[in-house]
């Protein structure tokens, strides 16, 4: 596997057409209502005896933020691709295609009500996926009104408010204590730690967690969390003032992979010799051609590669990891990232759900993901977990594992449980969660 | 000083009467004609026909602002916190919420009003991104970069069986069309008045607007906080309508949109910056979203953009030097003729 | 504790030159044809992606591909002058709605050809310098090219325009286009030369910068907000004010971040600006007011 690209100009070209520029364009011209050419449609596979099943795509795909939703609703094009291809899903004796329609919410939360009542009404979607945070307050009111089922992937929109609306796979910033927890078995000598997140909402529930995580394993924080607006570019002086506390280990928070990058390189010239610890590490092959082999080696974070043979377990629940991994490395060549399985990752879990009741009704797909309190995470059986910390049972949370770079490829080492962790140190957790004014009677 | 001249041929008054009086039937039927999302559509389309009208009375003064769209946020945040946090009864706080926007213009124009055209500009833009910094960095009362989520929006009317929830888009379509409405008369009689003509004569000669004893800087004060309280009434109403505002929602990217609804549409006539809103937003949400070029949107918006200013440039010529000329010698019209053609008025001359 | 301070100021010196090759344009096209031009950000992201594709992509050498990144770039914007700019000129807001439509354009063009996500770019050197004798201290030989080109290319830009006829032409058309005109210099042919200039410069900072900072499509975003600050704190007219200012911002915001944090190094940054627009409303060195 190689993630590095060639691209030519005639790749680019085709990069262009690919990217739907040229069909988009065409269905315009055409005059269709366009409603299905906005949409992911199963590539006119569907048999027309069989019936369909749409699902709506709420997320950015423009601006800044797209890099959060383009990517998720490439993954879910391949999804469709496989699911339908293979008979659709079963519900009720019956065989559904599935389709996605998008729309693009821009990150704003007017867009994101319009077009949430879109789905809902005009193209009658049965589920909705959302990146979540600016975008969903309006959603999640949509939501309780027409009893829509909606995904979000930052549990940090749940609130005892928001019955219908699940995090079922990703349970940031919760799962970074696995990676911490991890580290101080294996290098019990790392007693300090410097921490920088971006200022924003996904920044400070992070930083949160990661001091709660720290405390619980015992290492002192020797400075106050350092941020930045997501505006930065040049990451030399925010090195330099982690570097200067001669701190153990360095916590990249939750940056994203934008910031991880020059941050890593800045540790690297600038001559860290200690641990480095991360949410994400995403293009991490890059961040080796940047520094050395050698300086990432034992650099821990929480998101494997999916051609990683320990995703073959038989507990894991995302279907065919390794040629989903793949597949999506050849049709978007460097586009591949955390969010680009996670949406998948909840269609797997809404088909099992719809499969189950029988139905493709949101209430009683919801009903059943949630029987027995526990549901299929894409890393295990999990729970539906959640009334501490976020005042609803309605994230997903069982193993999570603890990535650690080694001879230049990231390893799962283990995959370890939150709630194990949880119940060990919770009120460390909710202490912090409070100091930073996460908890969610804080959040209304 | 002319007078408001408001005196027309009563026969005359006949036309833009009844076109006006078309076009509101026109806009109290729309929203029954239209789909679920372009309801949604509408009601932000009203509220920001409020923001470009109230930008536009600025612009009169001749200053350019990059920072309407925090004003707006400001009347929004206030709002929108008088509700929540004090309890205020919701029409009261938008009102309450618009007056705060003015009040924090009036404060900003200290500084700002030292500076002009460009600087001034630029300075506008300053003093909204600290407000938008202060807004992400103190989470007590603000938020942080999250925003205020759980914003009470207008109670609900019961009449006998009829029941008015103003979450449905419709019901507040009226309201806003009602708010909107109100605001731009008010906003047409000002600029009509002794105060409007005071804001061209400072714009196109303010030396000899000096001369004859206006003052120039109480004037771009005025038309400021006048144009703030507005912006902050648009913002309340979106406030209350969405339930979450947060800093992101007011940045510059927003303002830029302002601008160019505002300058495509053109700022010479009161109808202008209406037109370019309107125009622009059904291109943008309605067409491009319905041929499904997602990712090509802002492609396409962009070379709108373009053709737009190059090759239809109504919308910009009061702009111009040009017409900076033409209007050298007449400090006193500040009106063009085919405002009044666009207006629906008879010509005066 | 000297390590540290040493430290911050190399960082401020590298974000001092990064920001002035991007301002001095900025400052040059504003200067000559009165408009803002707000593509300025995607000038630089072209240059970045330039890199992308011709050193990152098809192997290139790493500053064969910087200086096309270059020339590249300065067509970009004898072609921007040419159709969008030449109509709009002294016309501030038209300028600004055809510069933000270009923006648009570039930005979404860039994500069909490239994808939304940051790029990857090889670092060409991983060659570091301890300048003071002092293992703390460090400055990597790709901030020191950064550094290097915009001392040499800024000097050269210095002397063109004080010592070659062109140069004295364009000046003339910065302090006033209609006695310019009079005076029988061709405006087009000095807004062509600034705009090749100025995208020139962006396009240079963007292609020597990409393998150090988050190479995306919308990169211009985060510098064209700093560089108006610098401008405006610089005095609209002036290049050497642009120049002081990207030095005084750099330093304020480099130690206010390292000692503080990014976020109130933000919010200085902006008050520093305010407070001398309060009290020179005009800038450091600016003298008069086209907009």
């Amino acid at each position: 596997m190689s993630k590095s690209k060639s691209r030519s100009i005639s790749k680019v070209l085709d990069g262009v057409s690919r990217r739907g520029f040229l069909r988009g364009t065409a269905a315009g011209v055409a005059g269709a209502a366009g409603v299905a050419a906005a949409g992911v449609s199963g590539s006119g596979r569907a048999l027309a005896a069989d019936k369909t099943v749409k699902i709506g795509f709420l997320a950015p795909l423009t601006g800044e933020v797209a890099a959060w939703g383009l990517p998720g609703l490439y993954g879910c094009e391949i999804w469709a691709e496989w699911v339908n291809g293979s008979g659709g899903i079963q519900v009720g004796g019956e065989s559904y295609q599935v389709e996605f329609v998008s729309y693009d919410n821009e990150y704003a939360p007017d867009k994101a009500r319009t077009g949430a009542q879109k789905l809902i009404h005009e193209d009658e979607v049965k589920f909705i996926m959302m990146l979540g945070g600016d975008t969903m307050p309006p959603v999640v009111e949509i939501s309780n009104r027409t009893g829509m089922l909606v995904s979000t992937l930052l549990p940090s929109d749940l609130t005892p408010d928001t019955p219908n609306l699940i995090a079922p796979c990703e349970v940031h910033p919760i799962y970074n204590v696995t990676g911490v927890e991890w580290l101080a078995e294996a290098k019990p000598d790392l007693k300090t730690a410097v921490i920088c997140a971006q200022d924003d909402a996904l920044g400070r529930p992070s930083v949160a967690t990661y001091l709660a995580a720290f405390e619980a394993a015992g290492i002192e924080l020797v400075d106050e969390p350092l941020f930045f607006d997501i505006s930065t570019t040049d990451f030399a002086p925010v090195m330099t003032s982690l570097m200067a506390k001669n701190p153990d280990i360095i916590c990249l928070d939750t940056c994203y992979a934008d910031f991880v990058h020059p941050l890593t390189e800045q540790a690297f010239q600038q001559g860290f010799k200690g641990q480095m610890i991360s949410c994400t590490a995403d293009f991490y092959d890059q961040m080796i051609a940047k520094t050395s082999a050698e300086f990432l080696e034992g650099f821990v974070f929480q998101f494997p590669d999916f051609d990683d043979p320990a995703l073959n377990e038989s507990f894991v629940n995302f279907q065919k990891p390794n040629a989903f991994f793949s597949e999506y490395a050849k049709r978007w060549p460097g586009e591949w990232g955390a969010v680009s399985w996670e949406y998948a990752s909840i269609m797997d879990l809404w088909r099992a759900g719809a499969e189950a009741a029988g139905s493709v009704e949101p209430q009683e797909v919801l009903t059943a993901m949630k029987a027995g309190g526990t549901g299929l995470h894409a890393f295990g059986e999990a729970k539906w977990w959640g009334q501490e910390l976020f005042g609803i049972d309605n994230a997903l949370v069982g193993n999570w594992p603890v990535v650690v770079i080694e001879n230049g490829k990231a390893v799962i080492k283990e995959y370890r449980s939150i709630p194990d962790w949880w119940s060990k140190h919770k009120d460390i957790m909710i202490k912090h969660f409070e100091a930073m004014g996460e908890m969610f009677y804080q959040r209304t | 000083m002319p007078k408001g001249g408001e005196a027309k041929p009563t026969a005359a008054l006949w036309k833009p009467a009844l076109l006006l009086i078309a076009v509101y039937a026109g806009l109290i039927v729309l929203p029954h004609l239209l789909s679920f999302s372009q309801k949604e559509i509408a009601v932000f389309l009203l509220i920001n026909v409020l923001l470009v009208v109230s930008y536009r009375v600025l612009t009169l003064t001749g200053e350019w602002s990059l920072g309407h769209a925090v004003i707006m946020g400001v009347g929004a945040y206030a709002s929108a916190l008088y509700a929540k946090a004090l309890g205020v009864p919701v029409p009261l706080a938008m009102l309450l919420g618009a007056a705060t926007a003015g009040l924090v213009a009036y404060v900003l124009s200290f500084p700002l009003f030292r500076m002009k055209g460009f600087y001034f500009l630029i300075g506008s833009f300053a003093a909204g991104e600290v407000i938008r910094l202060l807004w992400k960095r103190f989470r007590d009362p603000f938020g942080g970069p999250k925003g205020i989520k759980g914003i009470p929006g207008l109670s609900d009317i019961e009449i006998g069986t009829l029941k008015i929830a103003f979450w449905d888009p419709v019901n507040y379509y009226y309201v806003c069309l009602l708010v909107v409405t109100l605001s731009l008369v008010v906003l047409y009689r000002l600029e009509r008045s002794r105060f409007g003509l005071t804001f061209h004569a400072v714009h196109w000669q303010d030396k000899l607007a000096e001369s004859v004893g206006v003052d120039t800087r109480r004037t771009r004060t005025l038309a400021f906080v006048v144009a703030s309280v507005f912006g902050g009434l648009a913002g309340a109403l979106l406030a209350h309508y969405l339930g979450t505002i947060n800093p992101n929602r007011f940045d510059v990217e927003e303002m830029v949109f302002v601008l160019i609804w505002v300058i495509v549409g053109g700022t010479s006539t009161f109808f202008g910056p209406i037109i370019g809103v309107v125009v622009l937003t059904i291109v943008n949400e309605m067409v491009l979203r319905e041929m499904g070029v997602d990712q090509a949107r802002p492609l396409i918006y962009g070379a709108i953009l373009i053709a737009s200013v190059l090759f239809l440039p109504q919308g910009l010529e009061s702009l111009g030097p040009k017409i900076k000329r033409l209007f050298a010698g007449r400090p006193d019209r500040p009106d063009r003729p085919d405002r009044r053609q666009l207006a629906g008025e008879p010509s005066r001359d | 504790m000297i390590d540290l301070l040493l430290q911050t100021c190399i960082n401020a010196i590298y974000a001092a030159s990064f920001m002035a090759l991007i301002a001095v344009g900025l400052v040059l096209i504003f200067g000559v044809m009165g408009i803002i031009n707000f593509a300025h950000g995607e000038l630089y992201m072209l240059g970045a992606y330039v890199v992308v594709f011709l050193y990152a992509d098809n192997r290139l050498p790493f500053f064969l591909a910087v200086a096309l990144g270059l020339i590249f770039v300065g067509l970009v914007g004898i072609a921007m002058e040419r159709t969008l700019f030449r109509p709009m000129r002294d016309n501030p807001l038209g300028g600004l709605i055809v510069s933000i439509g270009f923006l648009l354009i570039l930005q979404s063009a860039v994500v069909m050809g490239f994808g939304v996500r940051m790029e990857h770019i090889p670092p060409p050197t991983q060659v570091i310098f301890h300048p003071f004798g002092l293992e703390g201290v460090v400055l990597p030989l790709q901030r020191l090219y950064v550094i290097a080109a915009a001392v040499l290319l800024l000097g050269a830009l210095g002397i063109f325009l004080r010592k070659s006829r062109l140069g004295w032409a364009l000046r003339a058309t910065a302090q006033d286009p209609e006695a310019a005109a009079l005076q029988g210099i061709s405006i087009n042919q000095t807004a062509r030369i600034a705009m090749c200039i100025g995208a020139g410069l962006a396009g240079v900072a963007g292609a020597l910068t990409a393998p150090l900072v988050r190479t995306y499509p919308y990169m211009g975003h985060s510098v064209i907000v700093t560089a108006f600050i610098i401008i405006i704190v610089g005095g609209i007219g002036s290049l050497e004010g642009a120049v002081i200012a990207a030095v005084v911002y750099a330093f304020v915001h480099t130690f206010v971040t390292t000692f503080a944090d990014g976020v109130i190094a933000d919010i200085v940054g902006l008050l520093l600006m305010l407070a001398v627009l309060v009290v020179r409303p005009t800038g450091l060195r600016g003298t008069r007011d086209r907009a």
